[in-house]
Order: structure tokens, then C-alpha cells, then sequence
């Protein structure tokens, strides 16, 4: 029997966005200031998934100015409007449209007063990148002078916003409801090498495919696929947590193992765009599905490698081993045995 | 204890300065110089989130007493490019987004600032090698790579400067690569997480911490304690003002043991004091007497008659149990051609984020209570703390310091009240870093879970009936258990199309760590054991794993587990984006791995071999003999 075996599985998975069985929502202010700059704030920050760029995009692009011109005013409750937690999926969904949805706002103060000052119809209006221009017109000018022209008839562009998500509760008897108003799906295919002396199991490539609503920063959907599938693949081959009676054994990082940099397959994205309609910015989320299928995509492949099937997590070279050593075929059975019934059906 | 006189060259500057004999390199660094971009992520030399450069080579500076550093020269993050400026590594990590919490960044940018030191032409299987001591937690690590490959090719000549430039956009900046604005800030290690914040006359909090599972408090004596030079006050349950109790959905948790503790680690009492050493010597002062309790540390066992209650409140140990019911399912199996029955489980997993829990409280002259912590929800943490101190919403103000990763764990309120209680009784500020060890047994995990799965099928391959019975170990405290046995019920049977179904999930008390929020909020145990079923179906069927997918797969217009329409789907189209991208070969799983024809793609990475890390020493012996040479 050769030492080192290699197989593929895949899993799919789906999950839903923001807050589950209730209403959520999230609230943002925004301003067009000095400089042609922008300025938001929201009740929530960055958890390090990337939302402050994501935020700064998405004001940027409503407001007509760059990205690094917008500055994010955050993470106070005394100083900010609520945007609840940063959990559930939730951010470039709740938060994102209602930063979109302020920042639209205060563009429509700054597009009402410099229509009206070019004698424009609104509608011409349009704002990019610093600029602001009325089309079929030659008429243009940097947003740095709009905001001044603005605010020297007398106005602040501001704006405020808040963006719910209308999820139900559950029934308590039989548990029907509408938790989430979007969801979202996954598929993930695994290629594994089990040394089947050892049973150390290497995850060589990791296709991942989900669907994310709209990309705002597909360098950032990568980056939290990649996270989400390290993650999992750390749950499905070495992390455990484990107490003796209630006392931690794996009580640090030589004890607790996690994934390093040898450990980390190829990872292929693939991001699919479905838009959700009840999104101003189409977009719903990334952070937590990512992670959904990777394990049993794993546990699927090592099966096609060597024919065990690990039903407990994490699938340790001990377990493998054991699982080896203890092999009787008795899923094989009930496949073949399965078969024959369907062939049998099949005559009848 | 005498002090010593370190004298060295930090970051190209002579520096003269006495220091505890007991300090290592990192407190030095962080206390004495405020040189805060080397973090704290372990303490044990296992994270890499300290690493710097003594003389040249790359050190884990938490192991390393300061007494060994004086005469050497150091180099710390900080140092590695001009203020305002940035290296090439510094750059590349910028350009490809290398950097998410940024917590663990400046000992990776070290790590790889090391690597091409020493190698300059190291393949991309060295830098893997030589990155190994440093641990992410949340890039997957392969955007790390990417950009010390670009450094090196930028550091080489071999890539043009602006290569590690921002890409243009077009018309729109949704959908455009705009490189992370917070980047700058963590890759230079400049970014101030709650433990690397001083504020003046600052007091330092440690807690203490029960080390039984499950025992009752029978007397608590802290006058010895508040007696030491140096300690500003003890607090205890009996300091909490308001209604204790916090928790995401029951209020199930004081803010310290209040008559009895559930599990190892729970905060008893807690001292803050001048500095950490005498903080940690009151501890040892605080005088605890347990009554010690049968306990409970198997989920099955919390169900039985008879078992010993762990609150008050839930005398069943029930913390939340989540029905789903549609159709009829005995109808569903009778129409079965083939059913599957069988047994799945998942462990506890900590979220291993590198930041360990901290914060600072302080009572502003308004007398508002601030506490700056990284929270995942402040909003719902002022709602609670405001019940508990007794004051007025407005009184109390959550600052959200930048989150040096959470996935979930920092969602519950562990001490940030204890943190209030010392800054209110004090008039101080107050902070409190937790070592890893304590953020290990204090903070919640993932659930650990056990399902007990039966599926119905048609020859088809369609799906006739599922049972789905699911037990979940919450462990002493509720935090997010009804949360997680709601979503993993709700999305228990995987996205597929299901007439007969009939889900329970629950989760109990224990007196184990308790189990709480963790990325995915039940979703992942829930669907390995549907997704393992599908490949044991697919295999009895003899059917593509795809292929029986797309039979049961939820469309627009299907009726979900919650029998909620659906008005969008999209899992024909990941199906099929992950099966051309992959090349899959179709095929039943049937242990068909040795003769698959779609394996070892470019798409895939080599496998590593022992050895290898012999090899590669050996060859960079030959290379450094080159280079002198």
C-alpha cells in the first residue's frame, strides 16, 4: 500500500445575513466637509475584517470624493449614532447601507444648493472621485469648491440615516419564521494528502466558491475566505480545546495547536454575485460563511483518500490512525448492499 | 530588589536606563521606551507577535531577560523605516491587504523583514519556513506570502516600485481594490490596542480567579489584601451597586462569583494597585474558602434526573432548546428508499485571537463611567452595565479600542465591569491585560456538539425526511447558547429543499469553560454533520457529491427548514463555480482518491516533507559560505 494517499471531497453550505429572527438595524451620520473631504460616523468599528475601508468606499462613492479623503468617526457610544454590534455578518450589510444611505443624503443637500447656483436641473448632476460636473454642460468644478459654494449660501451638507432588516422570531412549537431577509451560499472542494504511517493529514488546495451579494473590496472578500478557511481547516485537523474535569489541559499555544504558515493549502477563490435586492449596495456578506464548509470538505476528502470516515472533529493523526487500524467496512457494505436494492428496484 | 542599568542601542539611539531585574526584553520595551508596537500575544515564545532584532537575528523578546540585552543593539518594528515612511515589506503588506486585525503584524512584517535578510533569494517554501514562528489568526496567511514575495522581487530589482502601488480605479469605488486605510497604522506597529494605552496615574487590575469547577463561596477575606502599600482597592461581589448580571441573551452571569462559582477561571475578586507586581501579590493575600459542589463537565449528564443544578433559575441545566417542524416526517421515511442514521461530533475551539482581552476604565469629571475595551457590542455592553452600576444610560460611555481580533469572543462582558467597579471606587484609571493563559480559561469557546442525524432518501437521490437532534455543551454560563442553538436549528439541514424535517437543538449547563459566540454562531457543527451525510448518501446512491446537491439544492421560491420562501438562491451557482474552478472529476465518493485524474493541479500547493527543513538549512549554510566568500 503506497505510504501517502491523496483525495478530494466537497461541501456546500448556506447562511443568512445580520442579526437572526429579530429586527436589525444600524444607524450613520455623515457630512461633506472642508476640502472636498468627507466625514462619517457609526456607532461600531473595525474588527479587523476590513469594514473601515469598506465603509470609506462606499461614502466615497456616494459622496463623489476619494476613499482616503473620508474620515470614519466611530466606536463611541457617547459620540456616535448606534450601529449595534460587530458580529452576525452584519457590518458591510447594516452598517455599509446606512453610511450609503447618509452619505447620499448629504450629496443631495451639496446637489440641491449647486444646482440651484449653476441653474441646473438636479438630475443633471453628477460626483466622482473630487469632482462634480452636470452632464450636457460644461459646467464642473472640484467637490473642495462645491462644499465651499454650499456652505457660503448658508448650508451644511449633512445627512443621517438608518438601514433595518426585517427578520421574524421564531415559533416556539414548530420553529417557522423568516430569520433573515438575505442569505447567502458556499461551496467548498478539498484536496488532502494523508500519510497513512503517520496520519498526519496536509490540506494541499482549497477551492472556494461564495456568493457575496456584490463585492465592494474583492481584495478583502479574499482576505476573509482565506481567514474563514484557515480557520476551519485549524477546527477539522488539530484545534481542541480540552478540560478534566473542568480544568483546562490546553491552557496555552504549545497545548492549543493552531495552523501556521506550513499547514496553509492553496486557496482558490472564486466569488459569485447574486445581488440581494433589498440592499441599497446590493452587497451581504463574507465573514462567517467562509468558514462553513472547509471541515467537512476536509472530512469528505480524507474519506476518498483512505476510506475512513472521521465523524468527530478535529481529525487528529492519532484519530486517523486509529480510525485506520480499526477500519472495518462496514459504510462500504451499506453502499454495495444499497445497490444491489436499487439494481433489484431497478428490475422489477 | 536593585535595579539594573541597561544601556544598548534601540532603534539606532543610545539609551541609558534602570530596569526591574525581574523584566524581560518586552516589558522594557513597552514600559520603559513605549515602544508599543511589539505586542504581548502569549507570554511563552509560541506567537511571534513580540519578535524583534537583537543584534541582527530575530528574538521573541517575551523570552528574553532585559538583563541579557545590555551592550546589544535592537531593532523593533518601530525602527525599521523612518517615521512616515514605510520598508518595502511595510509597502507589500499594505498593497495586498496582509494586514486584518493587524494585532499579530508587526511580529509577522519582523518574521519577513528577517527572512529576507538572511535570504534574499529564499524561495517561497523558505519564507513559509521561516514565517513558522508566527502565528495569524486571521489572514489564513496567504495574502502574507503574496506580499513578502512582492517585497522580495521589489527588494531584488526584479519588479518595478510600483508594483507596490495602489491599483487605479475606473468609474466606481465599489468593487475596486482600495487598499485598507487602517494598514498604514498596523503594519508600522503605530496603532494603539487597549493594552498598549497609558493614561496618567493608572492604576493596574488583576483578578483572581476561582480554581474549582463548581463550589460554594463560603467566606471571602480581602482585609489583608487592602492592607498592602500600594493596593487602591479589592472588589468582590458585594461592591457590585445595581442588578448584576450580564450575558448576549439570559443575564445569567454576575460580574464576579456572587455566592458560589461554575467553573474554573471565574473571576472571585479582583485588586487594583500602583503596578502589576503588587497587584498580583495582593491576590495571593485575598482569602478564599470554597465548599466544594458535585459537578457537572458532560452535556448527556446535565439532562439526567437527579443532576446536580448549576443556576438556580434553569433546574433542568436547560439553557435553550430550539424546535423546527415541518411536514410530517414519519410520512417522509416511510417513503424512503434508503436511510442513513448517524452520529457527529465537534469539539470546544478557542478563538485563538492574538490580542488577549483588555482594557481601561476611567470616571470622567462629568462623573460619566468610560470603559475602553476591545468589544465586539458596546451598545448592548452600555445597556448592561448600566443596570449593574446603577446609573443612568448617559453615565456610562463603551469606547471600542481597536479589536485585535474576535470572531465572536469578545462579544461578552467578562470584565469590563470589574474594570468600572476599581475606576468608581478609585477615581482612577484602571487597566486590566489578561495573560493568555486567563484568556483561555475565562473566555468563551464554540460549542462543542453532538448530533444524532437520520436521513431519508429516494433512490433519486432525493431527500425524504430528516431528523436532526443536536446537544451542545454551554458550559457554566449562557452568554450566546440561545443564539447558537436558534441559528444552528435554523440552518441545521444545510441549503437543500427538505418536505420532512424535524430539528431539535439544545443546549445545556455545565460547569466547563462556557461556550459562546465563535464565527459561524453554530452554522459550521451543524452542517459537517448534513455535509458529511450528503457524501454517505452520495456514496450509497452511487452519485456524484455535486450532482446529489443539485437535486435537493434550495432554489428561488423554496420553502426553507423555517418555511420561509426564498426570494433569492444562489447555490446552483456556487455549485458550479467551485466545480469548474476545481476541474472536479465526477464521480460517487467511493474512495476513488488513488485514481483521480483531477489531483496535483497548479491550483494546489506540495505537500511538505520531514526533512525539508534540514535541507534547506543545509542550503542556506552553502549560501551564507557563498556570500562571505
Amino acid at each position: 500500500m503506497a505510504r501517502m494517499k491523496r483525495g478530494r471531497g466537497m461541501a456546500a453550505s448556506w447562511y443568512g445575513i445580520a442579526r437572526t429572527a429579530t429586527i436589525d438595524r444600524a444607524g450613520a451620520w455623515a457630512e461633506l466637509d472642508d476640502g472636498g473631504t468627507g466625514k462619517v460616523v457609526t456607532g461600531v468599528t473595525e474588527i479587523g475584517e476590513g469594514i473601515l475601508t469598506v465603509l470609506a468606499q462606499v461614502a466615497a462613492d456616494e459622496m463623489g470624493i476619494k476613499p482616503q479623503d473620508v474620515t470614519i468617526g466611530d466606536n463611541d457610544t457617547a459620540r456616535s449614532p448606534e450601529a449595534a454590534h460587530a458580529g452576525a455578518t452584519r457590518q458591510t450589510y447594516m452598517i455599509g447601507n446606512s453610511v450609503a444611505l447618509a452619505s447620499r443624503e448629504a450629496r443631495n443637500v451639496l446637489f440641491e444648493q449647486i444646482a440651484d447656483h449653476w441653474d441646473v436641473e438636479i438630475e443633471q448632476l453628477r460626483a466622482f472621485d473630487g469632482e462634480i460636473w452636470a452632464e450636457e454642460t460644461n459646467l464642473r468644478m472640484s467637490m473642495e469648491d462645491a462644499v465651499a459654494t454650499c456652505k457660503a449660501r448658508g448650508v451644511v451638507p449633512v445627512g443621517s440615516a438608518s438601514f433595518t432588516a426585517h427578520g421574524t422570531g421564531l415559533d416556539p412549537v414548530d420553529g417557522s419564521g423568516s430569520p433573515w431577509q438575505a442569505y447567502v451560499f458556499g461551496t467548498q472542494v478539498a484536496e488532502v494528502e494523508v500519510d497513512t504511517w503517520t496520519g498526519e493529514v496536509q490540506v494541499l488546495g482549497i477551492w472556494a466558491a461564495h456568493d457575496v451579494g456584490r463585492a465592494i473590496n474583492p481584495r478583502g472578500v479574499e482576505g476573509q475566505i482565506e481567514g474563514g478557511v484557515v480557520q476551519g481547516l485549524g477546527q477539522a485537523l488539530m484545534e481542541e480545546y480540552i478540560t478534566d474535569k473542568g480544568h483546562a489541559i490546553t491552557h496555552g499555544f504549545a497545548k492549543y495547536i493552531l495552523p501556521t504558515s506550513l499547514d496553509i493549502p492553496q486557496i482558490n477563490c472564486v466569488i459569485v454575485e447574486d445581488p440581494d435586492p433589498k440592499s441599497p449596495l446590493k452587497a451581504k456578506g463574507i465573514g462567517e460563511p467562509a468558514l462553513v464548509p472547509t471541515a467537512p470538505a476536509i472530512m469528505n476528502a480524507i474519506y476518498d483518500a483512505i476510506g475512513v470516515r472521521m465523524k468527530t472533529l478535529p481529525a487528529t493523526p492519532e484519530k486517523i490512525l486509529k480510525a485506520l487500524r480499526d477500519h472495518v467496512p462496514g459504510r462500504e457494505q451499506i453502499a454495495q448492499s444499497a445497490r444491489q436494492e436499487r439494481a433489484g428496484a431497478a428490475r422489477h | 530588589m536593585p535595579k539594573l542599568q541597561i544601556d544598548a542601542e534601540v532603534n539606532g539611539r543610545k539609551i541609558s536606563r534602570e530596569a526591574d531585574p525581574h523584566a524581560r526584553l518586552l516589558d522594557f520595551l513597552r514600559d520603559e521606551l513605549n515602544l508599543t508596537g511589539t505586542k504581548e500575544g502569549c507570554g511563552a515564545g509560541e506567537c511571534g507577535t513580540c519578535s524583534v532584532f537583537v543584534d541582527g537575528k530575530l528574538v521573541k523578546s517575551c523570552l528574553m531577560p532585559v538583563a541579557k540585552v545590555s551592550g546589544s543593539r535592537i531593532e523593533t518594528i518601530e525602527g525599521l523605516a523612518k517615521p512616515g515612511d514605510l520598508t518595502p515589506v511595510q509597502r507589500a503588506f499594505h498593497k495586498t491587504g496582509a494586514s486584518q486585525c493587524g494585532y499579530c503584524i508587526p511580529g509577522m512584517v519582523m518574521a519577513a523583514t528577517s527572512a529576507l535578510r538572511e535570504n534574499p533569494q529564499a524561495d517561497i517554501e523558505e519564507i513559509k519556513e521561516r514565517l513558522g514562528g508566527n502565528i495569524c489568526r486571521c489572514t489564513g496567511y496567504t495574502k502574507i506570502f503574496e506580499a513578502v514575495e512582492i517585497a522580495k522581487a521589489v527588494i531584488a530589482g526584479d519588479m518595478p516600485e510600483t508594483a507596490l502601488e495602489e491599483d487605479s480605479v475606473e468609474d466606481s469605488y465599489i468593487g475596486a481594490n482600495v487598499r485598507r486605510i487602517d494598514a498604514p497604522s498596523k503594519v508600522s506597529g503605530r496603532l494603539k490596542y487597549a493594552a498598549d494605552m497609558k493614561m496618567p496615574d493608572m492604576l493596574q487590575m488583576q483578578v483572581l480567579r476561582s480554581p474549582h469547577a463548581h463550589a460554594r463561596i463560603v467566606s471571602i477575606d480581602t482585609s489583608a489584601a487592602e492592607a498592602m502599600d500600594g493596593v487602591a482597592c479589592v472588589i468582590t461581589a458585594d461592591d457590585v451597586p445595581g442588578k448584576d448580571g450580564f450575558g448576549v441573551f439570559v443575564h445569567d452571569q454576575p460580574i464576579m462569583a456572587r455566592g458560589k462559582v461554575r467553573h474554573v477561571g471565574e473571576a472571585v475578586a479582583a485588586v487594583a494597585a500602583e503596578d502589576l507586581v503588587t497587584a498580583r501579590r495582593a491576590l495571593a493575600m485575598i482569602r478564599v474558602e470554597y465548599e466544594e459542589l458535585p459537578g457537572l463537565y458532560d452535556p448527556a449528564d446535565a439532562l439526567k434526573p437527579g443532576a446536580p443544578v448549576i443556576h438556580d433559575y434553569a433546574p433542568d441545566n436547560l439553557v435553550k432548546h430550539i424546535p423546527v417542524r415541518k411536514g410530517d416526517t414519519q410520512k417522509g421515511f416511510a417513503e424512503a428508499d434508503l436511510i442513513l442514521e448517524d452520529d457527529f461530533g465537534t469539539q470546544q475551539v478557542e478563538h485563538a485571537y492574538l490580542e488577549p482581552e483588555a482594557g481601561i476604565a476611567y470616571v470622567d469629571p462629568d462623573d460619566v463611567v468610560v470603559v475602553i475595551s476591545p468589544s465586539q457590542n458596546i451598545t448592548h455592553h452600555r445597556h448592561m452595565l448600566a443596570e449593574i452600576i446603577a446609573k443612568p444610560i448617559n453615565k456610562v460611555r463603551f469606547i471600542m479600542s481597536p479589536v485585535g481580533g474576535g470572531f465572536g469572543g469578545k462579544e461578552d462582558m467578562i470584565y469590563q465591569g470589574m474594570l468600572a467597579l476599581c475606576a468608581m471606587k478609585t477615581h482612577r484609571p484602571v487597566q486590566l491585560n489578561f495573560t493568555r493563559e486567563e484568556s483561555l480559561i475565562a473566555s468563551a469557546k464554540r460549542h462543542p456538539s453532538r448530533v444524532h442525524y437520520k436521513m431519508g432518501l429516494k433512490w433519486s437521490g432525493q431527500i425524504t425526511a430528516i431528523e436532526f437532534d443536536m446537544l451542545s455543551d454551554g458550559g457554566a454560563y449562557g452568554m450566546s447558547s440561545e443564539g447558537v442553538m436558534r441559528k444552528a436549528a435554523i440552518l441545521s439541514c444545510g441549503p437543500y429543499e427538505v418536505e420532512n424535517l424535524s430539528v431539535d437543538t439544545r443546549g445545556v449547563y455545565t460547569n466547563n469553560t462556557p461556550s459562546g459566540a465563535f464565527r459561524t454562531f453554530g452554522g459550521m457543527q451543524a452542517q459537517f454533520a448534513t455535509e458529511s451525510m450528503m457524501d454517505m448518501a452520495a456514496e450509497a446512491l452511487d452519485m456524484d457529491p455535486f450532482e446529489i446537491r443539485r437535486i435537493n439544492m434550495m432554489k428561488i421560491g423554496s420553502s426553507t427548514h423555517t418555511q420561509q420562501t426564498l426570494e433569492t438562491a444562489s447555490l446552483d451557482r456556487v455549485l458550479e463555480a467551485a466545480e469548474i474552478a476545481s476541474r472536479w472529476e465526477k464521480g460517487a465518493p467511493r474512495v476513488r482518491g488513488a485514481e483521480r485524474g483531477d489531483l496535483n493541479g497548479p491550483d494546489t500547493r506540495k505537500p511538505c516533507t520531514l526533512g525539508a527543513r534540514i535541507k534547506n538549512a543545509a542550503k542556506d549554510d552553502a549560501k551564507t559560505t557563498e556570500r562571505v566568500a
